[in-house]
């Protein structure tokens, strides 16, 4: 080997020294994706914290209870803001391709900072207080959440196919935005259909 | 005797009444009141909020300042609801308690991060000064290791003898 090549060894040689002393402070900087999909749920459950026993043929004055839950998967903590609303078939659900929540107003809201892989869940109490029905039409007045009464009114026309009046109870999940410091549409959002009878 | 009772009577009447008086200009006074303490606590929330991510960003279990958190946004329904229902007293109470347990979680918080944190710093300090003083150690080393390395190899070349090739025809 001449001098040249013996000059080539040593300078790779010390580039490799050195990079291996940068190499603490370089994993500093560098940072590399964790791999999980970062992701929240939203579930509501029946009275017995299964699916299966919704309340669907709703009578007037009568109290049913749901669990309306969030799951955070997001790396972090989060605050969450849950709005219930409530709709007829015609009025506008959340859009999902868009992300756009529903432009109804919200009735209730319920808010709550889940830990990381944490879940939060609470009960939900409904009833029907006003209701009148006329032909093809079902109106419905006043409606309590938690035993708070809202105005609704709210009609539905008869759904000949599917034999009811049909109403939706749906929770939109929102999520605090710490750069924006606004809650935004986490574009999460569970329903269930309700058959109201005067 | 009848001045007495007269005026035994107008006490007590005036009594009564003052309390309608009194409880009339507390509900005028407490709405705006109310109001400017709901949004005090929601904002107290948030604030507080954003100094537990801070914390938690800094590696910091935060856990326990996340239920204390719920603690107060539980008080902060409560105070919306009473807002709903124009009990107005109750809802500068209840948000009052929400902004209290919030102003004691950011505190929280704050030390928190600063144990938590500040040992990290220290640490990253550590590492990018001890980085750096290995760099340079290694470059000054590789160059005084190629000076050495190269006054022996001129040392060797100088040693060699020219050796004299016979060609033999």
């Amino acid at each position: 080997m001449n001098l040249d090549e013996y000059r080539t060894v040593f300078a790779a040689g010390s580039l490799v020294l050195i990079l291996i002393a940068a190499a603490p402070t370089l994993s500093l900087l560098v940072s590399f994706p964790s791999g999980s999909e970062r992701f929240s749920e939203l579930w509501v459950l029946g009275s017995n914290h299964v699916t299966d026993d919704y309340p669907f043929d709703i009578v007037v004055n009568t109290t049913y209870r749901v669990f309306v839950g969030v799951g955070n998967h997001m790396g972090s903590s989060s605050y969450y803001l849950v709005y219930v609303k409530f709709r007829n078939q015609t009025q506008s659900p959340p859009n999902a391709t868009t992300s756009e929540p529903s432009p109804l107003p919200p009735l209730y809201e319920f808010r709550t900072f889940v830990a990381d892989n944490g879940t939060w869940e609470v009960p939900l109490t409904f009833r029907v207080l006003e209701a009148s029905r006329t032909d093809n039409f079902m109106f419905v007045g006043r409606l309590s959440i938690n035993d708070v009464v809202f105005s609704v009114n709210s009609s539905a026309r008869w759904d000949s196919k599917h034999n009811g009046f049909y109403y939706q109870l749906f929770f939109e999940l929102w999520l605090y935005n710490t750069a924006s410091q606004s809650f935004q549409f986490h574009n999460r959002f569970v329903g269930i259909w309700l058959n109201i009878t005067a | 005797m009848s001045i007495l009772k007269f005026s035994s009577v107008l006490v007590i009447l005036l009594v009564f009444a003052s309390q309608f008086f009194v409880s009339a200009t507390r509900a005028t006074v407490s709405e705006s009141e109310a109001a400017l303490a709901l949004t005090n606590a929601e904002k107290s929330v948030v604030s507080a909020f954003q100094v537990v991510s801070e914390a938690e960003q800094g590696g910091a279990n935060v856990s326990g300042l996340l239920a204390q958190l719920n603690g107060a946004e539980g008080f902060f329904a409560e105070a919306q609801m009473a807002f709903r229902l124009e009990n107005f007293a109750k809802a500068v109470h209840s948000a009052n308690l929400c902004y209290d347990i919030s102003e004691s979680v950011k505190n929280q918080a704050d030390e928190l991060w600063l144990k938590t944190v500040g040992p990290r710093i220290m640490g990253i300090d550590f590492t990018v000064y001890g980085s750096l003083i290995g760099m340079v150690a290694v470059g000054l080393g590789s160059f005084w290791c190629w000076h050495f390395f190269k006054r022996r190899y001129y040392q060797k070349v100088l040693r060699m003898k020219p050796e004299v090739g016979s060609s033999e025809s």
